[in-house]
């Protein structure tokens, strides 16, 4: 027979009374007071990177005076005009088509891996689109810029040219720009913008409780039309911050953009112009902008607008998730 | 006639089965396209991916030889060597300075702070993370680059990257250490452990695995990150020797050699560095899902 262990013996002695705090003679209470917020200061560090970055855009933005050069839509450094207008105009007619495409792909991905796909093939689909959230934006561009862009001058721009050309914008002149421009820039915005959108839409999605689904079933309504019906208008928050935050993703991309846009200082004539963002204007100009503190201030004005647009755009975003997964998703 | 109707919205009340067969062929009929029509986007989604890593493999992978790698020699166009270790250098620098940065920062602001000044601390990370790139450049050239008087160099463009990568290190920190079962912590605070010893002995050791991925992921994202470096440091030939040397790295290589005339040395050098990044970022994000999938086997025991 195996004897049971026995019992270890309560301890019924009583403890030791604790001794008061005690205040040691060599600590003042000042210095006590200090040490006493020590383990407080770490958290400040966002808080005050943050405050680092507004200020130091700030100082450097104010350094020269733009005056109301900085509010128009001509960029000639040589003439002292300093319009961002160029390059807002540039953004906004990459982000917001880009945004569009992402959206309606990610929803359509969601929605097929939540309700059409057996859940054995979306555990391995799902981390293919993932995956594009992990590649470098620098690689994104130079596969665009050799691979893409002579597809984009050779084929892609001249049937748009041909078969869209009654849309104003989209007739004209096919201008030989090596393939660089908006359309390629959109694609590729389109394809950096995908995972953010279609993670969120997915888990938005996974969140409508079971219950909804499959009452929506029983009543007679097909898959879609609890989709469309009950599953997206009761998750309808997390698709506004897909929305939201795939945006700030697209407006705030550099390199790729840099890399595929072409670098215009004017405005777009038709879609297939080469044109300039707020993003990639800061990155490609830098190096001429040195030595000129009307050119440095000018930039750094952009910066704060850019900064500005994407804080805004983000905190909106992430207000209406309030899943841990999607906080704690990489490049977000 | 307002009544109040058990049928789904947006559903005519009475045509399911009763009155017109056609209108329900219609709606399982389009409930069919569906399923086939959404899950072929994944082929729109998947597709370019394959692609990219294909050619960029094509064109890496017949050249790149084990001499190219270790090359260093400053004259040479098939070198891979400097930019190689400096990249090297570089995230090793940068991932200890964000982990100082961050951890602590993540540790204070779940153990710490009142909930209403930890939202705001978290809401400034946020931000932080949702700051473009080439933002935190711009900061790391104006603040350490011209005001601080650094120059473009190696330390400017490091302390930018390690700027560039605290937040993801600080927001896995704090939830890691958020995440950790209340019991648990009113347990060791009650058997009459301080803060302090709570957050070492019981705390770290149940959220060290959640912020290694954390920091696995600040040095994917930042390997792969371009802006903060190239607007804060200047291209070099040799691995830097002083903390002022200029430097040349991964990503900055691709950026001045992508537009290089097809298939000429320094196009096939970007290709081959382009290969080396995404072979590294992959490789930290496999390890980045084998630490969590061990780590969530791990939490499910804290529960039982």
């Amino acid at each position: 027979m195996h004897p049971s262990p026995a019992p270890e013996k309560l301890r019924t002695q009583p403890l030791p009374p604790s001794s008061p705090p005690q205040s040691g003679p060599a600590r003042s209470r000042v210095v006590r007071g200090l040490l006493a917020t020590l383990p407080f200061l770490p958290a400040l560090v966002p808080a005050a990177i943050i405050t680092g970055i507004v200020l130091s855009l700030v100082s450097a933005g104010l350094e020269a005076n733009l005056g109301s050069s900085f509010f128009s839509f001509v960029w000639n450094p040589a003439q002292n005009h300093w319009g961002i207008g160029v390059f807002l105009v540039g953004s906004f007619l990459t982000a917001i088509p880009a945004l569009v495409f992402s959206m309606a792909i990610g929803l359509g991905l969601g929605i097929a891996s939540t309700s059409y796909l057996p859940a054995y093939l979306s555990r391995w689909l799902d981390p293919f689109v993932d995956l594009l959230a992990g590649i470098p934006s620098v690689v994104y561009g130079i596969w665009a810029y050799v691979t893409l862009a002579p597809y984009f001058q050779n084929s892609f721009n001249p049937w748009l040219n041909l078969h869209l050309g009654v849309i104003p914008g989209f007739g004209g002149r096919l201008p030989s720009t090596g393939g660089q421009g908006l359309p390629i820039s959109i694609f590729i915005l389109t394809l950096m913008a995908l995972p953010i959108t279609t993670l969120l839409i997915r888990d938005a999605l996974r969140s409508v409780p079971r219950d909804l689904w499959e009452s929506g079933l029983a009543l007679g309504a097909t898959r879609w039309e609890v989709v469309r019906h009950v599953a997206i208008p009761y998750s309808s928050r997390g698709v506004l911050s897909a929305a939201l935050l795939g945006f700030g993703r697209a407006f705030g991309e550099t390199v790729a953009v840099a890399m595929l846009i072409g670098g215009a200082t004017t405005l777009p004539t038709s879609i297939y112009s080469t044109s300039n963002t707020i993003p990639a204007t800061m990155f490609g100009l830098l190096d001429s902008a040195r030595n000129n503190s009307h050119f440095l201030s000018a930039l750094a004005d952009m910066g704060l607008v850019l900064l500005a647009i994407t804080l805004v755009v983000n905190i909106l975003g992430r207000r209406l998730i309030s899943s841990v997964y999607a906080y704690e998703m990489a490049g977000l | 006639m307002a009544t109040v109707s058990a049928h789904a919205p947006g559903l005519a009340p009475d045509d399911v089965l009763t009155r017109s067969s056609g209108r329900l062929r219609w709606r399982t009929g389009f409930d069919t396209w569906m399923g086939w029509l959404l899950p072929l986007l994944f082929v729109v989604a998947i597709f370019p991916i394959l692609d990219l890593v294909y050619y960029i493999s094509s064109r890496a992978v017949p050249t790149l030889t084990w001499a190219i790698l270790t090359n260093s020699d400053p004259t040479a166009i098939d070198a891979l060597g400097v930019p190689i270790v400096t990249t090297f250098e570089i995230m090793v620098v940068a991932t200890g300075l964000a982990v100082l940065l961050g951890v602590f920062g993540g540790v204070a602001t779940a153990e710490f702070l009142s909930p209403g000044s930890a939202e705001w601390i978290r809401a400034s990370a946020n931000m932080l993370a949702g700051a473009p790139s080439v933002v935190v450049g711009y900061f790391g050239y104006i603040a350490f680059v011209t005001y601080f008087g650094w120059g473009l160099s190696y330390i400017a463009g490091v302390v930018t990257l390690s700027i560039f990568m605290t937040p993801y290190v600080f927001r896995t920190a704090d939830l890691a250490f958020s995440s950790i079962p209340r019991p648990i912590r009113e347990a060791a605070l009650g058997s009459g452990a301080r803060p302090s010893q709570y957050v070492v002995r019981v705390g770290a050791p149940i959220a060290f695995p959640q912020i290694l991925t954390g920091v696995f992921l600040a040095m994917a994202i930042g390997v792969g990150e371009t802006a903060p470096l190239v607007l804060t440091t200047t291209h070099g030939v040799i691995v830097p020797q002083t903390i002022y040397s200029p430097v040349s790295f991964l990503t900055g290589l691709i950026w001045s050699d992508f537009s290089s005339p097809a298939n000429s040395g320094l196009q096939i050098l970007a290709f081959q560095a382009a290969f080396l990044l995404m072979v590294i970022v992959v490789g930290l994000n496999i390890v980045v899902r084998f630490i969590s999938a061990r780590y969530r086997k791990r939490l499910e025991g804290l529960y039982q």
